[in-house]
């Protein structure tokens, strides 16, 4: 936020307030006296005055000015604008000399701008408030019960506006428009725009975008469609029903999908996904030549039942289970843990059964592996955040200190979640930092920092619990999880695998779920939550329906059409191979493995147990994370300028190349033809078979007369060899080898 | 910049003791300057060409500088506190360092010193983190929780207005300590660019700048033009930002490889023989040296840590008796220090960088001014053989000293005060906050107002408390 002014408005302003304040001409419009709660608050929060980088910056506010976050505690904030201050922030005798009004209109230097222009609406009716006394709140006033956004639903063409409108309801039966003081967000804001006064301009992106309404501490939402409209004459055929789902959809907003890709590209696409590598070439070879009308159900069974499967998704899980070397001592704890996930994921545990081993966890590391998670995070206040995060894809951050601000879950329902976990006990072991966790009898409670009195355990949005104290709390928190009905545990994970497979959650991020962040099709989002609750949370089940869809085998070249689609799965939107995927790969293409400190040399990076193996460059500067966060956003999947110094010319890369016995090496041989060596490489890189026009580009590069440093011919064995190093270099470089697509 | 905004910035940063507690200080550390001087100062700035990118070079003593032995001297305090070393006159009459830096002592008149930083984590990771991210935890982490201010620098500008400069924006010439500082939730692609090789040494290469050999230049274009035959994927990305990013990465990285220009800016060849001499023809003097060439050819964000062999026995400022003779050790390391340090300074106002470039000294605390005597574990530079009692010097968060030049302010001051053993801090409190915004000042970054989600989602203030420090910023 930077401040616009000039110091001309400042002169008219000032002009403005000595002439044109009508201060006696609309209080009769008014038929009670403004209230803080009512009329004040929601200027202030409208005019980013309590903003956490404002007056709601933590214990300090500005200049000694402090508000509460977003206007959540309204007495406190009545107290600091009307009692502190040594008096001078409101002055009833001159509303308009009040420090507040001066510094709101930045007539006395503010730091924060101009937030309230004189003669503006909001200004006035602050100043009248502090005319009429500074009424905290009128008895008469109802209170405000919820917020309604009109039009709720709606569809609206690409680039067109539309006005919202916002009603408040009182627990009187009243009702008022507060358009003009709400807050609007978009949450997708490449698809839509808002501006002050709640009007929306839709871009030229179709699909479904949120605009989240606030006012006064409530929330609500309008919900809108913006269909592409272009003629979807044929769909690829429906294979189960998220192929109903997504295809319906694309019918109803006119975005024609993609056709299904080819074997070549389903083969690699699905072994990054299932397995984190890539195909063999004999694999490909076989896959491609097979005539077997359910080789592609086939090659997802195999994947699955294959290590590779327990290997990759082992790595997903142990790093959002924060499975990090601090010391050297947490070797044997961490390999361990990383056992029992892996161990976990090849014999197919249920879902709902590992997340309850792991909060119930009890004993030590070397008994019971899971217990490890507790060596992590140690707080309740850490264990909830992450339980909360991880499992039900709710953020509950926020809510430790102030109400969160999207959301309904006030500190009392942050402090009941954490009181689940008040019972932990914990006993020092002979190792060092590993504590033996058991359940300490005693009712569960906690006390509720704000209030300082104490709360019982309470799942979100659930009745307190009042749990017998020989009960463990956290069994009756598992209990709830893996209930049939719960609204969150299946639908978090069915998101998150969604977006493993497809680059983007239904919601976005993919856990970050609520009712103000709505899923962009959010019958298929509870047509995969209840379809994972049903088959007994079983994991390799899900990803085999998703993967089998139709939907997931959509081509990734966009049609005329539907390139401007990022939501709606029209066709299969490419991602870059993760570090450790990527580094196995290129390993597999240049024939050079990667030595991994005191691990037997064979073992792949998506085999590692922990992030200690970051100290390799290449893990580290394509994004492997390091276990500190609980969100898969720790992974960072986004180009920087290191990754491609480290593939163009890193001596690690470039030693991968030239290494003896590596794959220049041995295709360089004289015995060894030209074509053959080609196919080898572009079927370990991309599963198929060089196109003609490839093979010639390809074959003349290897032909082609080299000369050394000094310009003296190089004789043609070692020509041929560097030829093959530059084509794999060439190859590596494409995107078509970086991208899974 | 216009005139208003500067002013209220002066307003909106004034020091904790408002304006008559600055106009003290003026009585006592700017002589030469009064507030009309500092009015003019303003008038000055305002004029500045809106759009200059302005840069910042942080010398790192890992470990911490002996504040008491070198810029906050305490010549009267009996000798189970004070050092051997004699204060020394500067230009700038009334102010006194140790006879360690005469160089320094020469041109006091270019640069601030700030004897009253003080920080809360006596550990060297919490410490540091604190002076790198102002993250007030004490205790000790293994790797840091907020991002360093020069991933936060690096990230705010790439967000910024376009770079046509092929350089990376942030070089690290001998990093800052990599689990002490970093990009935290910002991610690797705001790390530096590091130079870890010794520029002093004949044979210094830095890895991925400017092939030399113009035969690997030739092969490398010729493998991203049959890479680019090669690449049939375009069509499916083209609607991709991403994708975008990749090639605009690529030919940046090509750039770097293969343009001469970048390459010169690393290359201290082209430095002359007195510059080179001038700066000290050993590894700290060549580090400085190499960093005023980076901001020059306009680099950002320039860090370069002092540590290795020339510090002592255990390569660093961490001057406990059982590492090394404090005293020895300082004997040994400071004037190589002191002729690298002022060399930069000196360069820095002699090129006219010194509006644009902000060099800023200083480690992560100061060291006991209690001397503490303990057994030496091993001898070595500066320290004696192992059993030797020697007398060393311990961890000092409460007060220590650092050095500010350049940056457009107004210099030859003293800010700030120690108490008599230079034990806690009696006048103008700087904590890291105050370090850090005033950095972020300097950067046209307004850390009050700033916030970056973290992992969670949660906009977190790049810098939770503390204001620019209103002596330190023009």
């Amino acid at each position: 936020m930077i401040s616009k002014f000039r110091p001309f408005d400042v002169i008219a302003a000032a002009a403005i307030l000595v002439w044109c304040i009508p201060s006696d001409s609309f209080a009769s419009e008014e038929k009670r006296p403004l209230s803080f709660v009512h009329d004040i608050v929601p200027i202030l929060t409208k005019a980013d005055c309590n903003t956490g980088a404002c007056h709601a910056k933590a214990v300090t506010g500005q200049r000694g000015f402090v508000l509460s976050l977003l206007g959540f505690e309204t007495q406190e904030d009545y107290e600091h604008i009307v009692k502190e201050g040594k008096g001078r922030r409101v002055f009833a005798p001159a509303p308009d000399q009040s420090l507040l009004v001066l510094k709101a209109a930045n007539i006395v230097p503010h730091g924060g701008g101009v937030r309230l222009e004189p003669g503006s609406k909001n200004y006035n009716k602050l100043v009248q408030w502090i005319k009429e006394g500074m009424v905290y709140e009128n008895e008469s006033d109802g209170k405000l019960t919820s917020l309604e956004v009109k039009p709720q639903r709606m569809s609206m063409e690409v680039n067109t506006e539309q006005p919202l409108k916002v009603i408040a309801h009182f627990s009187d039966g009243s009702s008022e428009d507060v358009t003009e003081m709400a807050l609007f967000e978009p949450n997708d804001k490449s698809m839509a725009e808002t501006d002050d006064e709640g009007l929306v301009k839709v871009l030229d992106v179709p699909g479904n975008v949120a605009v989240m309404v606030r006012y006064a501490g409530k929330v609500s939402v309008s919900n809108i469609s913006i269909p592409l409209g272009a003629p979807v004459e044929s769909l690829p055929p429906s294979k189960n029903f998220i192929d109903e789902l997504v295809f319906s959809n694309l019918k109803a907003i006119g975005v024609p999908p993609s056709p299904v890709c080819d074997d070549a590209t389903f083969l690699r696409r699905v072994s990054l996904d299932i397995g984190g590598r890539l195909p063999t070439k004999e694999e490909s070879a076989e896959f491609l030549a097979s005539k077997d009308p359910l080789k592609r159900e086939l090659a997802i069974e195999t994947l699955l039942s294959s290590p590779d499967y327990a290997d990759y998704f082992a790595n997903k899980w142990t790093a959002l289970l924060k499975n990090q070397r601090e010391s050297k001592a947490d070797i044997v704890a961490n390999f361990a843990f990383h056992s029992w996930v892996r161990d976990g994921m090849l014999a197919n545990k249920p879902y709902d059964e590992m997340v309850r081993q792991i909060l119930g966890a009890t004993g030590t590391i070397v008994a019971n592996p899971a217990v490890a998670w507790y060596k992590r995070v140690k707080e309740p206040n850490q264990q909830l955040e992450d339980v909360a995060q991880l499992f039900l894809g709710v953020r509950m951050q926020c809510a430790q200190c102030h109400h969160h601000p999207f959301e309904k879950w006030s500190q009392h329902d942050y402090y009941s979640f954490a009181a689940f976990f008040s019972q932990v006990g914990r006993k020092p072991t002979p190792i060092a930092g590993e504590d033996l966790i058991f359940h300490k009898r005693g009712v569960a409670k906690l006390e509720n920092k704000k209030t300082l009195a104490p709360v019982t355990p309470a799942a979100l949005g659930q009745e307190a619990l009042e749990i017998p104290p020989d009960d463990d709390p956290r069994l009756r928190l598992a209990d709830w999880m893996s209930e049939k009905d719960n609204p969150f545990f299946a639908k978090a994970l069915v998101n998150r695998y969604w977006k493993h497979f497809f680059k983007r959650g239904l919601v976005e991020p993919e856990d970050d779920i609520r009712d103000t962040n709505p899923a962009t099709n959010p019958e298929l989002l509870d047509a995969l939550a209840m379809h994972f609750v049903e088959n007994g949370f079983d994991l390799k089940e899900i990803i085999t329906v998703i993967t089998s869809s139709n939907t997931y085998q959509l081509s990734a070249f966009p049609n005329e059409h539907n390139a401007v689609d990022r939501q709606n799965f029209s066709h299969y939107y490419p991602k870059r191979m993760q570090a450790e995927v990527l580094l196995d790969a290129v390993d597999m293409l240049t024939g050079a493995k990667t030595d991994f400190a005191n691990l037997p040399s064979g073992t792949r990076a998506i085999s590692l147990p922990d992030n200690s193996y970051n100290s390799s460059p290449f893990l580290k500067v394509f994004g492997r994370p390091e276990g500190a966060s609980v969100c898969e956003c720790e992974r960072v999947q986004s180009s920087s300028l290191a990754q491609s110094l480290h593939l163009m010319n890193s001596s690690d890369v470039k030693g991968k190349l030239t290494k003896a016995g590596g794959q220049a090496d041995v295709l360089s041989k004289p015995e060894a033809k030209d074509e053959v060596g080609i196919r080898d490489i572009y079927l370990t890189a991309f599963s198929r078979e060089p196109t003609a026009e490839e093979m010639t580009i390809a074959k003349g590069h290897l032909v082609k007369p080299r000369t050394d440093t000094n310009d003296k011919p190089v004789n043609p064995q070692l020509a041929k060899r560097q030829g093959y190093e530059d084509l794999i270099w060439a190859i590596m470089n494409t995107k078509e080898f970086l991208y899974n697509h | 910049m216009n005139s208003f905004d500067s002013s209220s910035a002066f307003e909106r940063c004034a020091g904790p003791f408002g304006r008559r507690g600055f106009m003290q200080i003026g009585l006592t550390g700017f002589a030469s300057l009064g507030l009309p001087g500092l009015m003019r100062l303003q008038a000055e700035n305002a004029k500045k060409p809106k759009n200059e990118r302005t840069a910042v070079i942080m010398v790192w003593l890992p470990g911490g500088l002996s504040h008491v032995d070198s810029y906050d001297p305490k010549p009267e305090i009996g000798s189970e506190y004070r050092g051997p070393f004699k204060t020394i006159g500067t230009k700038v009459p009334g102010t006194r360092i140790t006879e360690l830096m005469p160089l320094q002592a020469k041109i006091a008149d270019k640069f601030n010193i700030v004897r009253s930083m003080n920080q809360t984590a006596g550990g060297h990771p919490a410490g540091s983190m604190q002076m790198f991210s102002g993250d007030s935890d004490t205790r000790d982490k293994p790797k840091p929780r907020l991002p360093d201010w020069m991933s936060v620098a690096n990230y705010l500008r790439s967000k910024g207005e376009a770079r046509t400069n092929p350089l990376p924006n942030y070089v690290g010439v001998n990093p800052t300590p990599a689990n002490y500082s970093g990009p935290a939730y910002l991610g690797n692609a705001y790390s530096p660019f590091s130079v870890t090789d010794d520029p002093s040494r004949p044979n210094f290469k830095v890895p991925n700048i400017g092939l030399s050999d113009p035969a690997e230049t030739r092969r490398l274009s010729e493998r991203l033009a049959l890479r680019k035959s090669l690449d049939k994927m375009e069509r499916a990305f083209d609607q991709e930002n991403e994708l975008g990013a990749l090639d605009e990465f690529e030919q940046q990285a090509m750039t770097l490889l293969t343009n001469s220009q970048t390459r010169d800016a690393f290359d201290l060849g082209k430095e002359d023989k007195v510059t080179r001499d001038r700066y000290g023809r050993n590894q700290w003097g060549q580090q400085l040296l190499l960093a005023r060439r980076l901001v020059e050819s306009g680099v950002d964000i320039v860090t370069s840590t002092l540590s290795g062999p020339l510090c002592g026995r255990v390569r660093n400022w961490d001057d406990h008796a059982v590492n090394q003779h404090q005293f020895d050790a300082l004997r040994f390391r400071m004037p190589n220090y002191d002729q690298a340090v002022s060399a930069l300074i000196e360069d820095v106002y002699a090129r006219g960088l010194d509006q644009r470039v902000l060099v800023v000294v200083t480690g992560e605390f100061g060291r006991t001014p209690k001397i503490k005597y303990g057994r030496s574990t091993g001898a070595g530079d500066a320290s004696a053989a192992a059993g030797t009692l020697q007398p060393g010097r311990d961890h000092w968060p409460r007060a220590f000293s650092n050095i500010w030049a350049g940056g457009g302010m107004q210099t030859g001051g003293v800010i700030g005060a120690s108490d008599k053993r230079g034990e806690d801090v009696v006048e103008r409190p700087c904590g890291p906050g105050d370090f850090l915004s005033t950095i972020y000042h300097h950067l046209g970054i307004d850390s009050a107002k700033i916030t970056i989600d973290d992992f969670n989602g949660r906009p977190t203030p790049i810098v939770s408390s503390g204001k620019p420090i209103p002596e330190l910023i023009a």
